[in-house]
């Protein structure tokens, strides 16, 4: 990708489903347990990545999870 | 300011927290020692965005965090249904509440821009979507569908999250709203501007 793509993908946030804010919180620790554990999160809870591509405040408390448990 | 965090002993934390007297005593001071650890794990990662602040102040805004993640989690309790650890569940309250903390420590006295004049700090960024003639182009059509295709509150919206890179936790707290609300009016704004620029073959068009 170029980077005035990457520049516009960042403007526009992810395509498709999108679980919000909300359902985010709700699922994190699953989430993350999954993660650690090898599964296939995304898959278990989809539209959970799209969702933390476009809300950096809810992707630093994925990343702030997982490292608490690493 | 970096804690160790060893896992905790899993215990029946629900049945200890719903239960009288002493038990409950022990599993509340137990859950705040873990909602604090937590919470100081967080502000030592956040660190450099708050380099201004003293250490007295740091501590403060870890044991507000995890005070704030205790009541949350409390009133929470009977919607834990063990997806997780119980420990992994109260980790995330206490990791929230530190995180909207840090974000608006950070941005105390900023000035939160809501209008689209700031589309110039975008043009000057390095190599930004107007590199080119085509890419004028684009920032032109782009400028046009933020103007003309999305309501006032989302263009604010989106100009201060997507544009300025507010953080939402911030925007969330000068406009008196929610974290949720505001991703709902942004993820909107970017599904408008989005099919616009694909309408004008600017991007090609996704199968959501």
């Amino acid at each position: 990708m170029t980077e005035r793509n990457e520049r516009l993908e960042r403007l526009l946030g992810p395509t498709g489903p999108d679980i919000g804010c909300e359902e985010c919180f709700v699922r994190l620790d699953e989430y993350v347990e999954l993660e650690l554990e090898g599964h296939d999160a995304e898959a278990r809870i989809p539209g959970m990545q799209a969702h933390l591509d476009g809300c950096p405040a809810c992707r630093e408390e994925h990343d702030s999870l997982r490292a608490l448990l690493s | 300011m970096t804690v160790a965090c060893p896992v905790p002993v899993e215990r029946n934390w629900v049945e200890a927290l719903s239960a009288d007297g002493v038990e409950r005593d022990e599993a509340l001071a137990a859950l705040h020692e873990l909602l604090l650890r937590a919470a100081r794990f967080e502000l030592g990662r956040r660190r450099a965005a708050l380099s201004h602040v003293r250490g007295e102040e740091l501590g403060d805004l870890a044991m507000q965090a995890a005070n704030d993640a205790m009541v949350a989690l409390l009133g929470k309790l009977d919607t834990y249904r063990g997806a997780s650890r119980f420990t992994t569940w109260a980790y995330k309250f206490a990791l929230l509440e530190a995180g909207v903390k840090v974000r608006r420590r950070a941005w105390q006295g900023r000035e939160v821009v809501l209008e689209p004049e700031s589309w110039p700090s975008f043009a000057d960024e390095g190599p930004t979507v107007e590199s080119g003639p085509e890419g004028a182009e684009l920032l032109t059509a782009l400028q046009r569908a933020v103007r003309e295709e999305l309501t006032p509150h989302q263009r604010a919206v989106f100009t201060a999250l997507a544009l300025n890179e507010v953080p939402i936790d911030v925007l969330a707290e000068r406009l008196d709203t929610t974290r949720g609300a505001l991703y709902k009016t942004l993820h909107d704004a970017r599904r408008k501007l989005r099919a616009e620029l694909q309408e004008a073959g600017y991007m090609e068009e996704e199968n959501e």
